[in-house]
């Protein structure tokens, strides 16, 4: 292979591993928004908070898969109870609302972690260490790991809801909510579900990339807004969507940084956002807006 | 022994949406095994009605008893295990989900309860709509109009309901497929105890099939009785039935 063939696939390598992590915070919006219609602004702070957990889990000897696991869960579990305590009681108030309401989480927990943890960046370690090569290109085995974590993220939360009785009623309120409410569904108990959900996979998100990132109390911001690009890729209501919109996004980024101006990476992401938003309001994935409302 | 409460009793119902009164003092009962058909013009609160017996909408003043026992300004979500079903205006169908996806939410509200009686009223509702045998694992979505409505109303009795609103059945269908769905109505109505409220604007489909009959007008009943004695009432006859319709206009 020439070098610049190598170059292409080790960035495109980096960028399928970035995308995985921009995809699963994705996923957590699609989860919320599809079914509560609420855009939540708190979805990068989950991936962060679950990094510092998980690190400070480890710095308490606890070996690093528990210590990952665990963080997962509180999470996923805290996540639930800011549906209850914050959002849950607004019910029916505006998007305004709601927005101010997740904005204030966001706040929340951003300036807890920085009074705790302090403005400096930490990291886990690599699950594995060394580096691979594939025929001279060479792969960080974290890369690996957070492809993987992704996939196994992606085909459980697709199990859950394709398989299982709440699965299907969850969807059935995405779907249609008040045929839901008529056959049993609680729309109050599936909100605080797609919390849960979101919360898991964006916890993922945050501890599987937290080797490659360097986690900060601020990372949450980037990881929200290139999670919501790719979740708006899909039209926010697609989960496969907001994945491949993740992995898509991810891989432009780190080929424009390289072959355009490494000064241009984060900018490409919004560089995406406005041309969907005038172009496809409805994703590029998504169904148009129009089908998608019938 | 006392007799046995009415299905459904309505009494003094005002609703409404914001400052507008849809409903003003509304009452009405459904016994056991009886169809009652609502019919009336657009507007009259015949959607509004069931909205708010099934929880959707709350009440402003009255109260609604199902088997005798007052729901009034119970959640829908509730009722959904409390032996009513709602087979809404347009059927809301779940779009994405297959046809046995949506059956067997129509049970959701009896997870804890027994297969067995989940299963026979499956078999039941694909023995009513043999359509919806052949197309289990079609989306719903890409089902014909007609279709959807047998599958919500499939996916009402699988909640093995006492008490089964319809609102507007044969809106949009084809008069072949709005004998058929009303045959069914029929059958329902022969078998077993089951209460049915009927909101229909085919008055005359309607009437054909129900035990009895109310004709609502803004908000209010306007009439009750029989089929035949409403299909005999000049005043329907001119409003809802089409008929006279040259002496009215003149």
């Amino acid at each position: 292979m020439t070098a610049g063939v190598i170059d292409f696939l080790q960035l495109t390598v980096a960028g399928l591993s970035a995308g995985s992590a921009y995809g699963l915070v994705a996923v957590g919006f699609v989860t919320i928004h599809s079914v509560t219609g609420i855009i939540n602004l708190a979805q990068g702070e989950f991936a962060m908070v679950a990094a510092f957990v998980a690190i400070a889990l480890l710095a308490a000897g606890l070996p690093l898969p528990i210590a990952g696991l665990l963080a997962v869960l509180v999470v996923a579990l805290g996540a639930a109870v800011v549906e209850r305590v914050a959002i849950a009681p607004a019910a029916g108030s505006s998007v305004v609302a709601y927005i101010m309401l997740t904005l204030g989480v966001s706040i929340t927990l951003k300036a807890s972690v920085l009074l705790i943890e302090g403005p400096q960046s930490k990291a886990l370690p690599a699950f594995t260490g060394g580096i691979l090569s594939f025929g001279g290109v060479l792969v960080r085995p974290q890369d690996l790991w957070i492809l993987a974590a992704t996939l196994v993220a992606a085909l459980g939360l697709y199990a859950f809801l394709e398989r299982t009785v709440t699965g299907k009623a969850f969807r059935a309120c995405a779907e249609q909510p008040t045929a839901a409410r008529l056959v049993g569904v609680s729309p109050a108990r599936m909100s605080t579900l797609s919390f849960v959900l979101a919360g898991t996979v964006g916890a993922v998100a945050g501890v599987v990339s937290s080797p490659v990132i360097q986690t900060d109390w601020n990372i949450g911001l980037f990881l929200g807004l290139k999670g919501f690009v790719a979740a708006s890729l899909g039209g926010l209501a697609s989960i496969p969507a907001a994945i491949a919109g993740g992995l898509l996004l991810g891989v432009v980024e780190s080929l424009g940084a390289f072959y355009v101006s490494s000064g241009l990476r984060d900018a490409i992401a919004f560089f995406v956002l406005i041309v969907v938003l005038v172009a496809r309001p409805g994703g590029v994935f998504g169904r148009t807006q129009a089908a998608a409302r019938v | 022994m006392t007799q046995a409460a009415p299905r459904l009793t309505v009494e003094g119902l005002s609703a409404g949406y914001g400052r507008i009164e849809v409903l003003h003092g509304l009452g009405l009962a459904v016994a056991p095994g009886e169809l009652l058909a609502v019919v009336g013009a657009n507007g009259a609160g015949k959607t509004t009605l069931l909205r708010v017996i099934s929880g959707l909408l709350p009440a402003r003043a009255g109260r609604v008893l199902l088997d005798g026992r007052a729901v009034t300004g119970m959640a829908a979500e509730k009722l959904a295990s409390a032996g009513l079903a709602h087979v809404p205006e347009n059927r809301l169908v779940f779009p994405g989900m297959s046809v046995a996806d949506n059956l067997s939410l129509g049970a959701y509200a009896r997870r804890r309860g027994s297969g067995e009686a989940v299963e026979r009223d499956r078999r039941f509702v694909l023995d009513l709509f043999p359509r919806l045998a052949d197309r289990l694992a079609q989306p719903a979505g890409t089902l014909s109009g007609g279709e959807q409505q047998m599958l919500a109303i499939g996916r009402g009795l699988m909640a093995g309901p006492k008490l089964l609103l319809l609102d507007e059945p044969s809106l949009g269908l084809a008069p072949k497929l709005v004998s058929e769905i009303f045959a069914v109505l029929g059958r329902l109505r022969d078998q077993g105890d089951l209460g049915i409220v009927l909101v229909e604007q085919n008055a005359r489909a309607a009437l054909r099939i129900a035990d009895r009959a109310i004709v609502l007008d803004r908000g209010q009943v306007l009439l009750q009785g029989t089929p035949k004695a409403l299909l005999d009432d000049s005043r329907v006859q001119a409003a809802y039935l089409g008929r006279g319709y040259t002496e009215v206009a003149r």
